[in-house]
């Protein structure tokens, strides 16, 4: 239980790393309505290569923290690539076995991003 | 009183706080169902055999008492499977016969989705208005908009007796009658899904026409539920499930229904589960309501109190027990300190204390009041003890604690 609210946990939720907005960049909302779970996110992409990735949102401690690790691990990668990602690489990065319920929440930013369809071709 | 319920012997440390999520079931619904399956379990109405009548006299008298629990008529008791189908039964059967565009409907800011998203739906399909009675600051329904609302074009008020997330016990009495004076052809449908486990409900004396609850929220089993439709009504509605049982007669072209409850009880029923709901309100009625209405009362009292006691906690609901339940929901007012989500989560981990998160069904209700991600609810049963408040305390100190 305590190992859930390790210190990477608390951290990220408190001092996100990767919070803020991105001015002209692609942008997508996903909500958890079981828990009030609510995050936007803002990408830039470039020749289809993610450059920078920001995200607002409210929540529990799992899903901000969980989307502002999320944030790191997609940078410098192809959105293609990030849209195959599967929940289990989030929860590797954090280094928690999450109960099926809080996985929810974790994946949120990811859900987020594979929402992004119409607008892949002209980025 | 824990001795009762079996699940505390199998959860020996369990700090059960969400009943009105759904209520734990004592030894005897339990028997009850199995005794069902055990002895006598064939179709009801069916059979000439033995065991068959057997069936079909307990389902009957499950209904007798499940009427006289609720001071109506045996005839005017529909067994559905919960309090979300005994509501959409009445959009289906009367509303869509009976609402027409430019027709109003009322119900509450204070609804469980359950008794919104019907009637939401309805309107749409026939373009009549859905208009919401406020909740005011003070978390109650603000009644003196009801003369403005209540028009010559409203046909239906849905309202809940208590809300399951303010746990405010809203005054139906009086509510039913200022509607009634103002338009005497609106019908009331009142959701009682909070309300039947925790005080004597009287249908007759109320005056409503509708009134929805749950078996499983009664301590009895989950997929039973009850409409009580005062008899008059019958005639507007119609059935809208077809299917056999529910008829007494089908010709290549037509088709003569039963009649009422039972054209409304097409197919097999949940007769294990019809039964034991009969057994449930035996167990409430064998302790009594003074007894529970008392113990139910002083635990509220005493989670409101522990719970103002943070200086950092937020209560969405009234602070003070009179006219309201023990479901008490509530959020830290500081965004350093854990959301709901991560409250549930704590508290069962490491203490094993069993409590509601989100938005408990009611999502406008709390944007209304600035609870944009939830809150963490308490609910009380009557087996609840005040040490099970004071573990709820504890973890809520502990859940502090990791997060600062």
């Amino acid at each position: 239980m305590d190992d859930l609210y390790k210190e990477i946990i608390l951290d990220r939720y408190k001092n996100p790393n990767n919070l803020g907005t991105i001015k002209g960049g692609v942008q997508v909302e996903e909500v958890n309505a079981l828990c009030g779970d609510k995050i936007k996110i803002w990408l830039q992409v470039k020749n289809g290569i993610i450059a920078d990735a920001k995200f607002e949102g409210s929540g529990c401690a799992i899903s901000v923290a969980a989307t502002d690790i999320l944030m790191d691990m997609i940078k410098g990668k192809k959105i293609t690539d990030v849209q195959q990602m599967s929940g289990a690489e989030i929860e590797a990065e954090i280094g928690i076995e999450l109960s099926s319920v809080r996985k929810r929440c974790a994946y949120i930013g990811l859900e987020a991003i594979k929402k992004i369809k119409d607008s892949l071709n002209n980025l | 009183m824990k001795n009762n319920f079996p699940i505390f012997q199998n959860n020996t440390d369990l700090v059960y706080l969400d009943s009105a999520a759904t209520g734990l079931k004592p030894a005897s619904v339990i028997l009850s169902e199995m005794d069902y399956y055990a002895k006598y379990s064939a179709n009801i109405h069916r059979g000439l055999y033995q065991i068959s009548q057997t069936a079909s006299e307990e389902y009957d008298k499950s209904r007798e008492i499940i009427a006289d629990f609720i001071n109506a008529k045996p005839n005017e008791i529909i067994f559905t499977s919960g309090t979300t189908a005994s509501i959409n039964l009445v959009a289906q059967s009367w509303g869509y016969q009976n609402i027409k565009s430019s027709d109003e409907i009322v119900i509450t800011q204070m609804e469980h989705h359950s008794n919104l998203v019907p009637w939401q739906q309805l309107a749409k399909s026939k373009k009549a208005k859905l208009k919401y009675i406020p909740v005011t600051s003070d978390f109650l329904l603000d009644l003196k908009s009801l003369s403005k609302l209540i028009t010559p074009k409203t046909k239906i008020v849905a309202l809940t007796h208590v809300s399951n997330v303010l746990g405010v016990i809203n005054p139906i009495k009086e509510i039913i009658k200022t509607i009634k004076n103002i338009n005497s052809q609106t019908l009331v449908l009142v959701d009682g899904a909070q309300s039947v486990a925790h005080f004597p409900v009287d249908v007759t004396d109320l005056g409503v026409d509708f009134y929805a609850f749950s078996g499983h929220k009664l301590y009895g089993p989950t997929g039973i539920g009850v409409l009580y439709v005062n008899q008059k009504i019958y005639s507007s509605m119609t059935p809208t499930i077809f299917g056999g049982g529910a008829i007494t007669e089908v010709f290549w072209d037509k088709t003569v229904f039963d009649n009422p409850p039972f054209c409304y009880e097409p197919g097999t029923p949940p007769i294990a589960q019809a039964v034991a709901l009969g057994q449930a309100i035996k167990f409430i009625q064998k302790i009594g309501w003074d007894k529970i209405t008392r113990h139910e009362k002083d635990l509220a009292n005493y989670l409101l109190d522990k719970l103002s006691n943070f200086s950092e906690i937020k209560i969405l609901g009234p602070k003070k027990s009179d006219h309201r339940l023990g479901v008490v929901s509530f959020a830290f007012d500081n965004p350093k300190l854990p959301a709901p989500h991560d409250i549930g989560d704590i508290v069962s981990q490491k203490f094993n204390v069993a409590v509601r998160t989100g938005f408990h069904c009611a999502m406008p209700l709390h944007q209304l009041f600035g609870f944009n991600t939830g809150t963490t609810r308490a609910s009380l049963g009557l087996y609840n003890t005040q040490k099970d408040i004071d573990k709820l305390v504890e973890s809520l100190n502990y859940a502090i604690k990791i997060f600062s």
